[in-house]
């Protein structure tokens, strides 16, 4: 997966499963004050990615992201060691 | 201290309050229906539900609802219902931050549809990888509380209790008893489950549930009637707004009825067998709690979930304490057999009858079983006095609850 469809996964995730809209989906946009997301969220996220995008996301490495971009950046990062 | 009722909400398969609900029953309306998606379980025999209407929850935030299964949703739904007849708004209760206000409610387990697809998960998984976080906040026990506390953002002392079919009846009385201690100026007690091939599935093992009339649903359900030929599955939620006299009168709020008594009183013999002894001890028990003899009762509002047994042993137990002059009736008929809601429920449509000075009969019952004691089964709605009712509700493990209540002095 290139960046681009990595972000358009995670932004579907989000969608779908936290019944968020579109343009609040913004790099910048940070998990609780922005898009009102908490740590029941957090994890439930990780089961997601997991489901969804087949990545297997780093639990400790997950409690350092604070936006959405870091959440791309992280993404991103674990599926280039899956390849 | 002189407890009562200020606020009812009832969420059945008659409609989404209590106005549809009483509309319903005195139109001898019945809303049960025949699941063909049933038979594909292996054993099961009865496949007839009563399920509630569909229904708005949307408006509640994600993050209350994500832990909600579908009987939060429903108790959460008549509890907005009551608190509005005892003119408590949302906005009202989450300022309310207090030791005088109870919370008890429960279901007899937690969601068995979020429980079927929890147990699913982990066989298939070996394990709980893949479980949401929010899973088991629809399972647990105590889930229908504490979700209901959750969407009213409730600060206040709160109690979940579980005791099947008597689970509503025991938290009304639970309330009216503490209550009357003085320790609460005001309770919200109820009860909800949803309905789930599952239900059906308890029932039809103990050889319980209705396995006839699938070509007629509506017909389905025939407490004490010769034909008929057990109980049918159906979903709810109730909720009560009791109140201390006092703190009702200050708050200058309508007063629907007051709870003049309430007993629960276990039979300790059978897990399943209804027992005609201990449902007479609890009406015995509730009488002399609230402090009158037999004869002041108009009407009985019966359990009777329409099993072979079950009718019988309550027509017995009726007849050995009221003799054969007070009118009886069920609305499982109508309602089908709401579980955890039930009592409440009923409490709520014994309310009503006493507002309008009627008796709903038994729906679907034609000839009375001659085994039945011979007490006075009412086929037919009935304008009549109605001051004061005892309504019963028996439950698994021998739970056995009555209520009386009356029309406000």
């Amino acid at each position: 997966m290139n960046r681009d469809e990595i972000v358009n996964k995670v932004n579907d995730m989000l969608m779908q499963n936290f019944e968020l809209t579109e343009d609040k989906l913004l790099p910048s946009s940070r998990f609780v004050e922005d898009l009102g997301l908490d740590s029941l969220d957090a994890v439930d996220m990780l089961v997601h990615l997991e489901n969804q995008l087949n990545v297997k996301v780093d639990v400790e490495k997950f409690r350092e992201v604070r936006t959405l971009g870091n959440v791309y950046d992280l993404v991103y990062e674990m599926s280039k060691e899956l390849t | 201290m002189r407890a009562c009722i200020t606020g009812m909400g009832a969420i059945t398969s008659l409609g989404l309050n209590v106005r549809e609900m009483y509309k319903g029953l005195q139109n001898n309306d019945c809303n049960i229906k025949y699941y063909e998606e049933w038979k594909q379980y292996n054993g099961l025999n009865s496949f007839l539900g009563a399920p509630v209407p569909s229904y708005d929850i949307k408006y509640l935030p994600r993050e209350v609802r994500r832990s909600m299964s579908r009987m939060s949703e429903m108790a959460f739904l008549s509890t907005i219902e009551a608190l509005k007849q005892a003119n408590i708004d949302l906005e009202e209760v989450r300022k309310i931050n207090t030791d005088r206000v109870l919370l008890i409610m429960g279901s007899t387990t937690g969601s068995p549809a979020c429980l079927e697809e929890y147990y699913r998960k982990l066989f298939e998984n070996n394990g709980p990888k893949g479980q949401l976080s929010t899973s088991f906040f629809k399972v647990m026990g105590h889930s229908v509380a504490a979700n209901v506390a959750l969407g009213l953002g409730l600060k206040s002392p709160m109690i979940s209790c579980a005791s099947a079919c008597s689970t509503s009846s025991h938290a009304v009385i639970l309330g009216m008893e503490l209550i009357k201690t003085g320790l609460y100026d005001m309770v919200i007690a109820g009860g909800a489950d949803e309905l789930h091939y599952t239900s059906a599935c308890v029932f039809d093992t103990v050889k319980a549930a209705c396995t006839q009339f699938m070509d007629r649903p509506q017909e389905s359900s025939r407490p004490f009637d010769k034909d008929r030929a057990g109980l049918v599955v159906s979903e709810g939620a109730s909720t009560i707004i009791i109140e201390s006299m006092e703190h009702a009168s200050k708050r200058g709020v309508e007063v629907h009825a007051e709870l003049l008594g309430g007993a629960y009183y276990c039979d300790g013999t059978h897990m399943s067998q209804p027992q005609q002894n201990s449902m007479m001890q609890t009406m015995k028990m509730c009488l002399n709690r609230a402090g009158i003899p037999p004869s002041q009762v108009d009407y009985i509002n019966a359990h009777a979930t329409a099993t072979s047994i079950g009718d019988i042993e309550e027509s017995n137990a009726v007849a050995s304490v009221f003799g054969n002059d007070t009118p009886v009736s069920s609305l499982k008929g109508h309602l089908g057999h709401s579980l955890a809601a039930c009592g409440g429920l009923e409490l709520i449509a014994s309310v009503e009858m006493i507002k309008n000075q009627e008796i709903i009969a038994t729906k679907n019952l034609i000839e009375v079983d001659s085994k039945c004691a011979p007490i006075l089964l009412l086929k037919e709605n009935e304008k009549r006095k109605v001051n004061i009712v005892l309504s019963n509700n028996f439950a698994f493990g021998g739970m056995n609850t009555s209520l009386i209540v009356s029309r406000p002095l």
